[in-house]
């Protein structure tokens, strides 16, 4: 290949300067061995919103000519490296802008590589990634998430640790000497992180993935009508009002079909219907409407709509009653109350299974207290800046400290 | 044409909520919007039309609550909902009510007061709708509520700065650097003192923070009810603009009232009702420092010690100093002639 | 759909005759039409059709809401809003009080709101000038309004009744901007035939917003945020919107002509000694008067010389305006308007007939003229300058791709 096509899936605002500073570093790494290359971000998924999946872009190429050949499109249509900056991606993304989920795998060309920073093993990675009709091979850095906001930025040396990553996967457009070098010159690099991009590739962890592997399920598409089928005066239906729950008890709003919000979610708040005081807090307070009221007064979260703030958990007044769990430990978007109701011990026991691990209930959503991000990066950065976990343990409520 | 009106000036009677539990079940805003997590405004949104209830037509002007709330086919309105130009929130009312007051009284649409809201974010309403919103706010005739939705920042086109932008805060349009710490240094309007004081024939201005919902909806329900053009002024701690866990969207709000930097308040006839925990301050509970509130936010994180003592001693002019506390910036009378006498 | 109507006027339903100026027209017509929602703001010369309609309001000939805005952006805003929960709506304005509410003018037809406004014609700024220019009204004839120059106090009030039939029909759901020289719309009183309501309603049906209306009993979303899966579909319902007026226009001449016994055979434009002309002089709004005083004159001279005065202008009568051209030895297009850097440097409306003739098999000579702008007279002689001019042409038996500039002092 003369040229060499990579897309950045990641997290809205929270990993926005994260995937911009992976395509630039690309690129400039590239045109060490001489190389033209391009960064860009998805039009559509601008402006960005927290959380919601969005989409960078790196294509570097031998010659000019074959840059613009890859760049005559609004968007590369496959891609010989996807990156995904948080694995609760690997469920599928769907973007600010498009209608139905796509696959984190979709754009991955056969024999390509999905690169992922991870902690968890590929198999469990296997059960959310979407099959794919073709053999491709995923690799993983150990490392969470990288989250931080707008203005203050995480320097967990997750950026250069994907190019590290990047050198062992693709030697011919990025050498490691290369990439080095990028990173001494570039205004955010350091020695330091040239170390962390020289360990992450060795210790780049990569396997093939068969044709039988992966998640089975067909994601849901939007069949986009004529211009004649369209209503005229730009106009569209309402959503219709909704419905009790059941034998006119509780309340489930109507939603609209087309745009479902799960996502954008990275942790899913579980619920203790045991001690929930139905104050209602968790339900008037969510911004996405998502909490269903269920006839005995209680609160079911939707997690076709829920798209995992963690407001509904700040606001409850009872200890434990809801957690926020990592959203990789789930396998589906049941109903909770559902299974409470149908089993209550089976219930506790799942409930304190996913509340009882402490990585999974660790939070790191941005920026919460100057300083912070220097408090929990300190000890990690003696170790020469890798493994690096991001989150604050017991930072946002007492009860989860390690 | 003899004029025979059926039609009077006759507005929804929106009880107030008694209490959490009385809250209307019923959403009208529902999923499907692309807003931030923990987007405090598209939470204003909600509130705002299940305190309005399902006789009403919502207008918003372009911004947040328009580009990332309401995108073509995932509509999360059940009310009828139409755009309206980033300057028009105050147009878009009156046209509105106007036209339903115009076909009830001539017997060409049922006769019933039906709720019109107009919202605008602080870009539309405080920088460039203000001129529209002004007008609106003179006919009385016509029943309309404009909602402006504070989230301190052109937040849907990248976060750039608007003339509500806190002093000092870190924007696309004002970033923090070697040479110029900090770029703006404007201190936010007053809006709602401003209309407030502007406007004497416009009978109900409230601020609102959605950190206190039921207050919140039921400072809409009396906007909807007293009639005439009405104003609310809402404060949305803005996740992406303000810099932090979406999960402190409300702990934001409330400390934004505990501060003192946020004041809850009503002007109904005239008369300043201060309400919630602002009504404790003025009865003499301390307010909190602003530092607590400041530097939980990823957009102050470039102030320095004096940048803080800044704005704390603003925000104390603004309860020490004012006529009105923290409503209108005039000084009181017996302060003005000392002033004048130390001259 | 087409409205059907019951065949000529009973004896009883007289038109009266008034003695009034194009304004005072144009607020009667809105009177029988009986107007919902109308919004003014000040600016000379369009704004006197404003100061009728107040006394129409004040005197309680006209039942609706008058709402004088804050400027014309919320007075085009105002009457937006207004016609998407059902109510009839009328605005206006002139040169740069037009370009001011420019938003809000692009905005209405992709709503398919059925807006009427009167714009009367006025050079743009700077220098602050009152008299009149066509470019303000201009400005619009990319963007899907109906567009449309009158010329006298009867076609202004006959084209309003018009207008609110073609821009309310559900097929057509457009904003339509009735054009007018200052001059005349102010400063000249004619008599004017005005009907009784009678007729009017037999014309003239109720505005009905249908499955569009804002209403709780109607609830949709109106104009969400679109990103480029959208948008081009958008356009293309707004580009069969616009084809479809054509037909929607002629049929409601048509019965125009059955309900009032009046109005034009040829809705598009009015033709003026042109069965036998050998030069065809073109232009729009009151520029007609001098022209046929001027053709008359040449007559007698011997030069069969005829006048086109364009009606419509969106849409663009293309077949019928090349048939009733390309008969001529040679067209002389007198725009009011500029388009600077254009190609010839002609004005808009000469632009526009050169490609309209492009692939007609005959193409007469076609000279291009300016005159006329910031109100300035338009003379005899520059007619006459013109005409000669274009007998040069048809004698060379080409085009002179120059553009003339007349009445300038040079």
């Amino acid at each position: 290949m003369a040229a060499l096509i990579c897309e950045v899936v990641y997290r809205g605002i929270f990993q926005k300067n994260l995937a911009a500073r992976i395509t630039r570093g690309i690129v400039l790494s590239a045109r060490k061995s001489g190389r033209w290359g391009i960064a860009f971000g998805r039009y559509g998924d601008s402006p960005q919103r927290n959380g919601i999946p969005a989409k960078d872009f790196a294509i570097v190429a031998d010659t000019k000519e074959e840059l613009e050949q890859n760049m005559a499109r609004y968007e590369p249509k496959h891609v010989d490296v996807t990156i995904a900056v948080d694995d609760t991606l690997s469920k599928g993304v769907e973007s600010w802008a498009w209608y139905g989920l796509q696959p984190i795998n979709r754009l991955t060309v056969p024999n390509g590589t999905l690169l992922m920073t991870s902690l968890q093993s590929f198999d469990s990675l296997l059960q959310d990634i979407h099959k794919k009709d073709a053999p491709y091979k995923l690799a993983l850095l150990r490392a969470k998430a990288s989250f931080s906001g707008l203005w203050v930025y995480r320097e967990d040396h997750t950026e250069v640790r994907i190019l590290g990553a990047l050198a062992k996967i693709a030697p011919s457009f990025l050498s490691l000497d290369g990439v080095c070098q990028a990173i001494r010159e570039i205004e955010w690099g350091s020695d330091l992180k040239v170390e962390s991009a020289k360990k992450a590739h060795e210790r780049l962890e990569s396997r093939e993935v068969k044709l039988t592997e992966g998640n089975a399920e067909i994601p849901y598409s939007f069949e986009m009508p004529k211009w004649w089928e369209m209503r005229e005066g730009v106009t569209i239906p309402a959503i219709p009002v909704g419905k009790p729950k059941e034998a006119g008890k509780g309340y489930v709003p109507e939603r609209n079909p087309y745009f479902k919000k799960f996502t954008t979610r990275t942790m899913r708040p579980v619920i203790d219907f045991d001690t929930c005081v139905k104050c209602t807090l968790c339900w008037i307070q969510c911004p996405d409407s998502c909490f269903d009221v269920m006839p005995d007064g209680t609160y079911d979260a939707n997690m076709e709509a829920c798209c995992g703030c963690g407001v509904c958990e700040a606001v409850c007044p009872v200890e434990k009653c809801i957690t926020m769990v990592n959203e990789s430990v789930f396998d589906d978007n049941a109903s909770q109350w559902e299974m409470w109701r149908s089993d209550k011990e089976r219930y506790k026991a799942w409930m304190n299974e996913k509340i009882g691990d402490k990585n999974a209930t660790v939070r790191s959503h941005g920026f919460r207290f100057r300083g912070q991000y220097e408090q929990e990066l300190e000890k990690n950065l003696d170790g020469g800046g890798v493994e690096i976990t991001a989150g604050i343990p017991g930072e946002n409520a007492q009860h989860k400290t390690v | 044409m003899a004029e025979t009106t059926t039609f009077s000036n006759a507005t929804q009677i929106l009880e107030p909520f008694r209490g959490v539990k009385r809250v209307t079940i019923e959403e009208y805003f529902t999923s499907g919007h692309r807003t931030c997590q923990g987007c405090e405004s598209a939470l204003v949104m909600k509130l705002m039309v299940k305190a309005a209830g399902p006789r009403t037509i919502v207008l918003g002007s372009t911004g947040c609550m328009y580009v990332a709330n309401t995108t073509y086919y995932t509509t999360p309105w059940v009310v009828p909902w139409m755009h309206t130009q980033l300057g028009s929130s105050g147009s878009a009312a009156l046209g509105t009510a106007a036209g339903l007051k115009a076909l009830m009284r001539k017997g060409k649409m049922k006769t019933e007061p039906i709720n019109v809201i107009a919202f605008c974010g602080d870009g539309g309403g405080a920088d460039m709708g203000l001129g529209a919103i002004s007008a609106t706010l003179t006919h009385k005739e016509y029943n309309s509520l404009i909602l402006l939705y504070d989230n301190e920042s052109y937040a849907n086109t990248d976060i750039q700065l608007s003339g509500m932008t806190p002093y000092g805060a870190n924007t696309t349009f004002s970033p923090p650097g070697k040479a110029k710490r900090l770029i703006h240094t404007r201190w936010k309007k007053n809006m709602a003192g401003l209309m407030a004081a502007g406007h004497p024939e416009c009978r109900y201005v409230a601020t609102v923070c959605a950190s206190y919902a039921v207050e919140m909806m039921n400072k809409v329900r009396r906007a909807l009810t007293i009639g005439g053009p009405t104003f609310i002024h809402s404060l949305d701690p803005c996740p992406k603009g303000w810099d932090y866990d979406p999960m402190l969207s409300h702990e934001l709000g409330e400390l934004a009232i505990e501060t003192g930097i946020f004041p809850l308040y009503e002007v109904e006839d005239g008369h300043v009702k201060y309400y919630g925990k602002t009504k404790a301050i003025v009865e003499g509970r301390p307010r909190k420092p602003v530092r607590e509130y400041l530097l939980k936010q990823g957009r102050f994180a470039h102030f320095i010690e004096e940048d803080l003592a800044y704005f704390q001693a603003k925000v104390d002019e603004m309860w020490e100093k004012w006529e009105i506390p923290a409503v209108v910036p005039f000084r009181r009378l017996d302060a003005t002639k000392e002033a004048l006498s130390a001259k | 759909m087409a409205v059907v109507t019951p065949a000529a006027p009973a004896a009883t339903e007289e038109d009266k005759e008034l003695l009034i100026s194009g304004s005072e027209a144009v607020a009667e017509a809105l009177t029988l039409a009986d107007l919902d929602v109308v919004t003014a703001y000040p600016i000379r010369p369009y704004d006197t059709v404003m100061q009728a309609i107040a006394k129409k309001i004040s005197g309680g000939q006209l039942v609706a809401e008058y709402i004088v805005a804050e400027g014309e952006h919320s007075q085009f805003e105002i009457v937006k809003h207004a016609s998407t929960v059902g109510a009839r709506v009328f605005c206006g304005s002139s040169g740069v009080g037009w370009m001011y509410a420019m938003e809000c003018l692009v905005v209405t037809p992709p709503l398919r709101v059925p807006m009427v406004a009167l714009v009367g014609n006025r050079a743009l700024d700077d220098p602050g000038a009152f008299g009149v220019e066509h470019n303000d009204a201009l400005v619009v004839r990319d963007l899907g309004w109906l567009l449309c120059w009158i010329d006298t106090s009867q076609e202004a009030l006959d084209t309003t009744l018009i207008a609110y039939r073609v821009a309310e029909d559900r097929r057509v759901f457009l904003p339509l901007a009735i054009s007018a020289d200052g001059a005349f719309l102010t400063h000249s009183q004619a008599l004017t035939m005005v009907p009784p309501k009678s007729k009017v309603d037999r014309f003239l049906p109720r505005y009905d917003r249908g499955d569009l209306q804002l209403h709780p009993d109607n609830p949709i979303t109106v104009a969400p945020q679109a990103n480029e899966d959208w948008v081009i579909e958008i356009r293309r319902q707004n580009n069969e919107a616009m084809a479809r007026a054509v037909g929607v226009i002629e049929e409601a001449y048509a019965d125009f002509r059955r309900v009032f016994g009046r109005g034009p055979e040829n809705p598009w434009f009015e033709e003026y000694m042109t069965d036998d002309a050998e030069v065809i002089l073109v232009g729009m709004g009151t520029i007609s008067l001098p022209i046929k005083v001027a053709i008359r004159e040449m007559r007698a001279k011997g030069k069969k010389v005829g006048l086109v005065r364009l009606r419509w202008f969106r849409p663009f009568p293309t077949e019928k305006l090349v048939a009733a051209l390309s008969k001529a030895s040679a067209v002389g297009i007198i725009d009011r308007d500029y388009s600077f850097g254009s190609p010839f440097g002609s004005g808009v409306v000469a632009n526009e007939i050169r490609a309209a003739l492009y692939n007609s098999d005959r193409r007469p000579p076609l000279l291009s003229f300016i005159c006329g702008l910031g109100g300035r007279e338009v003379t005899l002689e520059d007619v006459y300058k013109a005409t000669d001019l274009c007998y040069a042409a048809a004698k060379a038996g080409k085009s002179d791709p120059k553009t003339h500039w007349l009445g300038v002092r040079e």
